[in-house]
C-alpha cells in the first residue's frame, strides 16, 4: 500500500505539472485579455493610449514576459529577480520578455523590402525585481485576480464562493445517491416491469434535457407563471432574497418570507437543486441498473439463490456490493464536482458558486482566476481517483493495490 | 561567512532549461538584410505615402495618385478595383434598404421607432453637430438610381438576381466582413439578399470572431477587409479626428496607428475635422463638423446604417427614472427617484459584478453606477450635451468660468503638441496656435492658447461628517494622475500645467496649446470615467493605521477602503457588499442636497439576462438598465410586459451605431 501511494503521488505530481502546462498554454493563446481593444483607443482626445501606456499595462499583467517565464512565475513563483550569490549577481541581463516592439524595414541584398516587428525594449531579469509575483500555485498561492477582483487575492474570491457550491453540490449529490441507488437496483431487479419502463423513460428525459433549458423551464413555470397566476411560487434565482416577500396559498393564507431567513434560503435552494438532482439521478440510476443487471446474471448469484439465501440478502450482500465497483469510478468525480460546481446550473439560477465564477472568469478574460479554478479541480480530480482506487479494495477484497 | 543565496536550487535547474527556450523566444532577425527603422509618425509625411486624391476624391475611377516610390511607401497603395469608384460606393448606399435591416433585428418596433434609428451621417438624429439635410448627401433606398450608377461605372447586369460583370468579365463581388454576433448575422443576411436582388452586387459574408476582427494585429486594425461592418459609440462630443483625418490611416509605415480604416483622405474633410477639434467656440465647431459631414456623405466611404435600439425597464412603482443614451449610468438622477407607494427600497439588476469601486482601474457600467452613488457629479451628459449638476453653471469661456490666455512660449518651455504629448518647444514641434491652426515651430515667436478652468462647488461633506477640503482635491489629482495607479490613459493629466486647490474647488491650468473641446467638463474626477467632483478623503484612517493620503498610488487598487468600501460624499453610502450577490446602499444623511427619498438601494448581480428579466417580472427587481437587458429576445419580452401594464419600459435610441466601412485600397 505504501509503495502504491508513493508511486501514485509521484504520478499525480507529473500529471499536475503537465496538465498545468497545457491549461496555461491554452489560455495563453486564447484571444482577449486586458490589451484587447487598447490599440483601437490609440486615438486623439482625452483617452488617447500611447505606446508607453500599453507597455505599462503589459507590465502590470506580465504580458510583456515570454510564455515560459510567465508560466514558471505563476506555477512556482520563479524567477522573481536575478540570482544573487554573495555580492555576485547572475543573469541580470537575461532577456525574459519584450516591453515594446518596433516595426522595421528589412532591405535584402536582392532589393526586396519587407516589414518585420522586432523587440525595441527588452525586459530583463533585473527588470522583474520589485514586480508583484505570487509564490506559485504549486505552493498554494493563487495570485491576484486580473479582472473580477482587480488586484486582490484570488483566494478571497474562492473562499467567498466555496460555501455556496459545497452546499448546493453536496446536498444535491447526497439526494442523488439516496434516490439513484435504490432506483437503479429496483429497476434491475424488476427488469421490464412497468416501474422499470417508467424509470427508464424518465431517465432518458433527464439525460437528454439540456440543463440550461430545463432550468429556464422550471423558472418560467414555478416562478414567473406561478406568481402571475397567483399560485404559490418559488424564487427564480439567487441564494437569498433582497427583501421580504409573500407567497400566496390558494387564497387560504399568505406566507411572509423574511429575506435571508432559513426558509428563504431553502426556497432559493429548491430549483437549482432539483435540476442537478434530476439530471444526476437519471444518469446514475441507469449506471447502477446496468451494473446490477450484469452482476445478477453471475453464477455466484444463481448459486446463492439455489442455496436458498433470502432474495433480499442475495441482492444487497451478493449482488449490490459487486455492482458498486464500476460505480466507484463514477463517484470519484464527486470530489472535484463538489468544488468546481455546476457552471451552467449556477449561471442559470444565479447561484453565487464557483461554477458561475469560472464562467464569469472565462467571459471576462480573467485567466488567473480561471487557471486557479482549473488547477483546484485538477488536483481534486486526481485525489478523487486515488480515493476510488483505495475504495476498490474495500468493495472487493480480491483487489490488491500492490 | 556563507554566501547569500536568493534563489531555490530548483530555480537553477529551471533556469538551465529556460535559457535555451528564452534564447529561442528572443531570437533576432538574421543578419542578411539591412534593418532600417521605420519612423512611426502621425505627421503629414504619412499622408503623402498613403493617398493624396485631391478635391475630386471619389469622383474618378482612380481615387488616389500613384505614390512616387512604391518601395518606400509600403502596402495599401493600390486603389480598390471596385470600391475605388465613387459610383459603386454610392450605388451600394442607394441599394441598401436600411429600414429592412432595422426590421430584421427589431421586428417588434413601431414604424416611427424604426425611423428614429436611421442615420444619414456619423451623428445620430438630434445631435447638436448634426448637419441639416440640405448640406449633406442623403441616400434614400433607390435601387433604380443605384443600378444607373453601376451601369455608368461599367458594371453590366446579365440576369436579375445575378451579380453584374464588367467588360473584363470580373463579377461585382465584394468580401463583407463583420463579427459573428447573431445580431449582425441577421441583418447582414438581409443586406446580402437585397444588394444582389436589387442591384446585382454580390457580397460574400465572413463572420469572424470579435477577437480577430478587433484584434490589435488583425482584422480592422490591419485593414484586412473590403466591406467591413462594426459599430462606433456616439458621444456628446463628435471627435472624429482619428476616424476621418488623412494622417490616421493605419499603415505599416505608421505602425498601424489610426482608425481611418477606409483609407479615406479627403483634404477638405481632413482639414475640417482637425479644425473642429482644435477650436473651442461651439458655433465654429458646428460649422466645421457640417463641412466634414458634407464630404463624408458625398464620398460615401462609410455607410451609416442605424443606431441600435435599447430599452430600460422599471417597476410601475418607480417615479422620475430617466434613462438616457449618453449618461454614464441610469443612476445619474437617483437623488430624484421616488416610489409611488411611498416605499423605501429599490433593487437594480446588473449582469456583472464590479471588479472594484475604484474607477481608475475598472470601467464596467455597474462600477460606474455603483461608484457614482458615492460621489457627486459636477457635470451630467444627457442627450449628447453637457449640463451642470453640482456646478452653478458650466465654466465656459463665454461666462468667464474659464479664462483663455494667450502666451508666447520660449524654446524649452513645455507645450502640448499636436500628437497629444507634453513636449519641450523646439524647432519642428507641431502645435495648435491661437488661431486653431496646426503649425510647426520654426523658432520665430508663436502664440498659443492656455486654458485656465475654474470649478466651484457647493459645501459638501463626507459620510463621516468631515467637510470636503482642498487637501481632498489635491489627493485626487496626485493619485489619479499617477503612473503607478494602474490608470490606462493619462493624456488629460499630462496636459495639465498646474492646479490651484481651494476648499470649494480648484482651477486647472493646462499647458499652452492644450485645447480640449470639453474643457468645461474635465474635472479632476474625469480621468476615472465620471464627471465627478473628484475628491478622496485625505483625513481617512485605514485599518492598518495609515492615513489614506500617505498611501502610495501603487497600493490604491488593493486597498479595501478604496476598492470595496470607499467613503461617500454622494447620495448613498455602501453598507454591505455580498460578493457574487448584491451591494446594499443606504441614504447618506450628509448628502449636500439633503437625504434622498429612497432610503435603501440594492444592486443585484445576474450573469444571465433571462434570470434578470424573471426577477423583474416576479417583482424581486425594480430596475433593469439597457446594459443589462441587451439586445436579445429578452428585450421583446420586457416590451410586451410593459404593453400588458406589468412594468414600465423606456425605449432608448442607443448611441451605438452600425455602419459599413468601404476599404478604398488593396494591399
Amino acid at each position: 500500500m505504501t509503495n502504491f501511494l508513493i508511486r501514485r503521488l509521484f504520478q499525480m505530481f507529473i500529471v499536475i505539472v503537465l496538465a498545468s502546462m497545457v491549461s496555461y498554454g491554452l489560455l495563453y493563446i486564447a484571444p482577449g485579455g486586458p490589451l484587447l481593444g487598447l490599440q483601437q483607443q490609440q486615438q486623439g482626445g482625452a483617452n488617447r493610449i500611447t505606446e508607453a501606456d500599453i507597455a505599462r499595462i503589459k507590465a502590470r499583467f506580465e504580458l510583456d514576459l515570454y510564455m515560459p517565464v510567465r508560466f514558471t512565475r505563476w506555477f512556482i513563483g520563479f524567477p522573481k529577480e536575478p540570482i544573487t550569490i554573495g555580492d555576485q549577481v547572475f543573469f541580470a541581463d537575461l532577456q525574459v520578455g519584450c516591453a515594446t516592439t518596433q516595426t522595421v524595414r528589412l532591405r535584402y541584398p536582392d532589393g526586396r523590402v519587407e516589414f518585420a516587428e522586432i523587440c525595441a525594449t527588452p525586459v530583463t531579469l533585473a527588470d522583474l525585481e520589485g514586480r508583484r509575483s505570487s509564490n506559485g500555485i504549486l505552493f498554494g498561492d493563487f495570485g491576484l485576480s486580473q479582472v473580477i477582483l482587480r488586484d486582490r487575492p484570488i483566494s478571497t474570491l474562492i473562499w467567498s464562493r466555496l460555501p455556496y457550491t459545497i452546499a448546493l453540490m453536496g446536498i444535491s449529490t447526497l439526494i442523488t445517491l439516496m434516490i439513484a441507488i435504490p432506483l437503479g437496483v429496483y429497476s434491475a431487479v424488476r427488469q421490464y416491469s412497468p416501474f422499470d419502463t417508467a424509470a427508464t423513460t424518465v431517465s432518458f428525459i433527464g439525460t437528454s434535457l439540456p440543463t440550461f433549458f430545463f432550468g429556464l423551464m422550471l423558472i418560467l413555470v414555478f416562478a414567473v407563471l406561478a406568481k402571475n397566476a397567483g399560485l404559490p411560487y418559488l424564487p427564480p434565482g439567487g441564494a437569498t432574497a433582497n427583501r421580504d416577500y409573500i407567497i400566496p396559498f390558494f387564497g387560504l393564507f399568505e406566507l411572509t418570507v423574511q429575506a435571508g431567513s432559513f426558509l428563504d434560503r431553502v426556497l432559493h435552494f429548491i430549483l437549482p437543486c432539483l435540476v442537478l438532482t434530476f439530471v444526476s439521478v437519471a444518469a446514475w440510476s441507469r449506471f447502477i441498473r446496468s451494473s446490477m443487471l450484469e452482476v445478477l446474471r453471475q453464477d455466484y448469484v444463481r448459486t446463492a439463490r439455489a442455496k436458498g439465501v433470502k432474495e433480499r440478502l442475495v441482492i444487497l450482500k451478493h449482488a449490490f456490493r459487486n455492482a458498486l465497483i464500476p460505480f466507484i469510478t463514477l463517484v470519484a468525480g464527486i470530489l472535484p464536482a463538489l468544488v468546481a460546481g455546476a457552471a451552467i446550473t449556477e449561471s442559470v439560477f444565479n447561484w453565487p458558486g464557483l461554477g458561475r465564477l469560472l464562467v464569469d472568469a472565462l467571459n471576462r478574460s480573467d485567466y488567473t482566476v480561471a487557471l486557479a479554478l482549473l488547477y483546484v479541480t485538477l488536483v481534486l480530480q486526481l485525489v478523487g481517483y486515488l480515493i476510488s482506487d483505495i475504495l476498490y479494495t474495500v468493495a472487493d477484497p480480491r483487489i490488491r493495490l500492490s | 561567512m556563507s554566501p547569500k543565496l536568493k534563489f531555490p536550487l530548483s530555480g537553477v535547474l529551471l533556469l538551465v532549461l529556460l535559457v535555451p527556450i528564452l534564447a529561442a523566444c528572443g531570437a533576432g532577425t538574421t543578419s542578411a538584410p539591412v534593418v532600417e527603422t521605420v519612423v512611426v509618425t502621425t505627421e503629414p509625411e504619412v499622408i503623402v505615402v498613403t493617398a493624396t486624391p485631391g478635391e475630386d476624391m471619389g469622383s474618378t475611377e482612380t481615387p488616389a495618385d500613384t505614390p512616387p516610390d512604391a518601395e518606400q511607401t509600403g502596402e495599401w497603395q493600390t486603389p480598390h478595383p471596385i470600391l475605388g469608384t465613387l459610383e459603386v460606393r454610392q450605388a451600394i448606399a442607394y441599394c441598401t434598404d436600411r429600414r429592412s435591416l432595422i426590421e430584421s433585428v427589431y421586428p417588434f418596433l413601431e414604424d416611427d421607432e424604426k425611423d428614429a434609428l436611421l442615420m444619414d451621417t456619423f451623428l445620430p438624429q438630434g445631435h447638436w453637430a448634426l448637419a441639416p439635410d440640405e448640406e449633406i448627401t442623403i441616400y434614400e433606398f433607390d435601387p433604380e438610381r443605384g443600378n444607373a450608377l453601376l451601369e455608368e461605372a461599367g458594371w453590366i447586369a446579365e440576369a436579375e438576381g445575378e451579380p453584374r460583370f464588367n467588360e473584363a468579365g470580373d463579377p461585382l463581388t465584394l468580401k463583407f466582413t463583420t463579427t459573428n454576433a447573431a445580431f449582425r448575422q441577421t441583418w447582414a443576411a438581409v443586406l446580402e439578399q437585397q444588394l444582389l436582388e436589387n442591384c446585382g452586387i454580390q457580397i460574400i459574408r465572413t463572420h469572424a470572431p470579435g477577437s480577430w476582427w478587433f484584434g490589435n494585429t488583425t482584422g480592422l486594425q490591419r485593414r484586412d477587409f473590403e466591406l467591413g461592418a462594426f459599430a462606433w459609440v456616439g458621444q456628446a462630443d463628435p471627435g472624429g479626428t482619428t476616424l476621418y483625418a488623412c494622417n490616421q490611416i493605419p499603415l505599416p509605415d505608421n505602425n498601424w496607428e489610426g482608425q481611418n480604416y477606409m483609407g479615406w483622405c479627403n483634404e477638405t474633410a481632413s482639414r475640417a475635422v482637425l479644425a473642429a477639434n482644435n477650436k473651442l467656440d461651439r458655433d465654429q465647431r458646428i460649422e466645421q463638423f457640417h463641412a466634414l459631414q458634407a464630404e463624408f456623405t458625398a464620398d460615401m466611404v462609410s455607410l451609416p446604417l442605424f443606431n441600435r435600439f435599447e430599452a430600460a425597464a422599471a417597476s410601475n412603482n418607480l417615479v422620475n427614472f430617466r434613462p438616457n443614451p449618453t449618461t454614464d449610468s441610469i443612476l445619474v438622477n437617483v437623488d430624484e427617484w421616488e416610489l409611488a407607494d411611498g416605499g423605501d427600497t429599490v433593487v437594480l439588476g446588473f449582469t456583472q459584478e464590479p471588479a472594484s469601486l475604484w474607477l481608475v482601474v475598472e470601467d464596467a457600467a455597474v462600477a460606474n453606477s455603483a461608484s457614482g452613488l458615492l460621489k457627486v457629479r459636477a457635470v451630467t451628459s444627457f442627450d449628447y450635451d453637457y449640463q451642470p449638476d453640482a456646478l452653478e453653471e458650466l465654466p465656459t469661456i463665454e461666462n468667464g468660468g474659464t479664462v483663455l490666455n494667450t502666451v508666447e512660449p520660449a524654446v524649452g518651455d513645455t507645450v502640448w503638441s499636436v500628437d497629444g504629448e507634453a513636449v519641450e518647444l523646439a524647432e519642428g514641434v507641431e502645435v495648435i496656435n491661437a488661431d486653431g491652426e496646426i503649425v510647426a515651430y520654426d523658432g520665430s515667436p508663436i502664440t498659443l492658447n492656455q486654458l485656465a478652468v475654474t470649478f466651484e462647488f457647493p459645501a459638501m461633506t463626507w459620510e463621516d461628517g468631515e467637510p470636503l477640503k482642498a487637501a481632498d482635491y489635491e489627493l485626487a489629482y496626485a493619485i489619479e494622475c499617477s503612473e503607478d495607479s494602474g490608470a490606462i490613459s493619462l493624456t488629460v493629466c499630462n496636459s495639465i500645467a498646474d492646479v490651484e486647490f481651494r476648499d470649494n474647488g480648484y482651477t486647472i491650468t493646462y499647458l499652452p496649446g492644450a485645447q480640449w473641446a470639453e474643457y468645461f467638463a474635465y474635472t479632476l474626477g474625469t480621468y476615472s470615467n465620471l464627471f465627478s467632483v473628484g475628491a478622496y478623503p485625505s483625513h481617512q484612517e485605514l485599518a492598518d493605521g495609515r492615513k489614506l493620503a500617505d498611501v502610495p498610488a501603487s497600493e490604491w487598487s488593493t486597498l479595501p477602503e478604496i476598492a470595496e468600501q470607499p467613503l461617500s460624499y454622494g447620495p448613498y453610502r455602501l453598507v454591505e457588499w455580498q460578493k457574487g450577490q448584491r451591494m446594499i446602499f443606504e441614504a447618506n444623511p450628509n448628502y449636500y442636497k439633503g437625504e434622498v427619498a429612497i432610503k435603501t438601494l440594492i444592486i443585484e448581480f445576474f450573469d444571465d439576462t433571462n434570470q434578470a428579466v424573471a426577477q423583474l417580472l416576479t417583482g424581486n427587481v425594480d430596475v433593469l438598465g439597457s446594459e443589462t437587458l441587451g439586445a436579445g429576445p429578452e428585450l421583446e419580452t420586457v416590451l410586451e410586459a410593459a404593453e400588458a401594464g406589468q412594468i414600465q419600459a423606456f425605449p432608448i435610441t442607443s448611441p451605438t451605431w452600425e455602419h459599413m466601412d468601404m476599404n478604398l485600397f488593396i494591399r
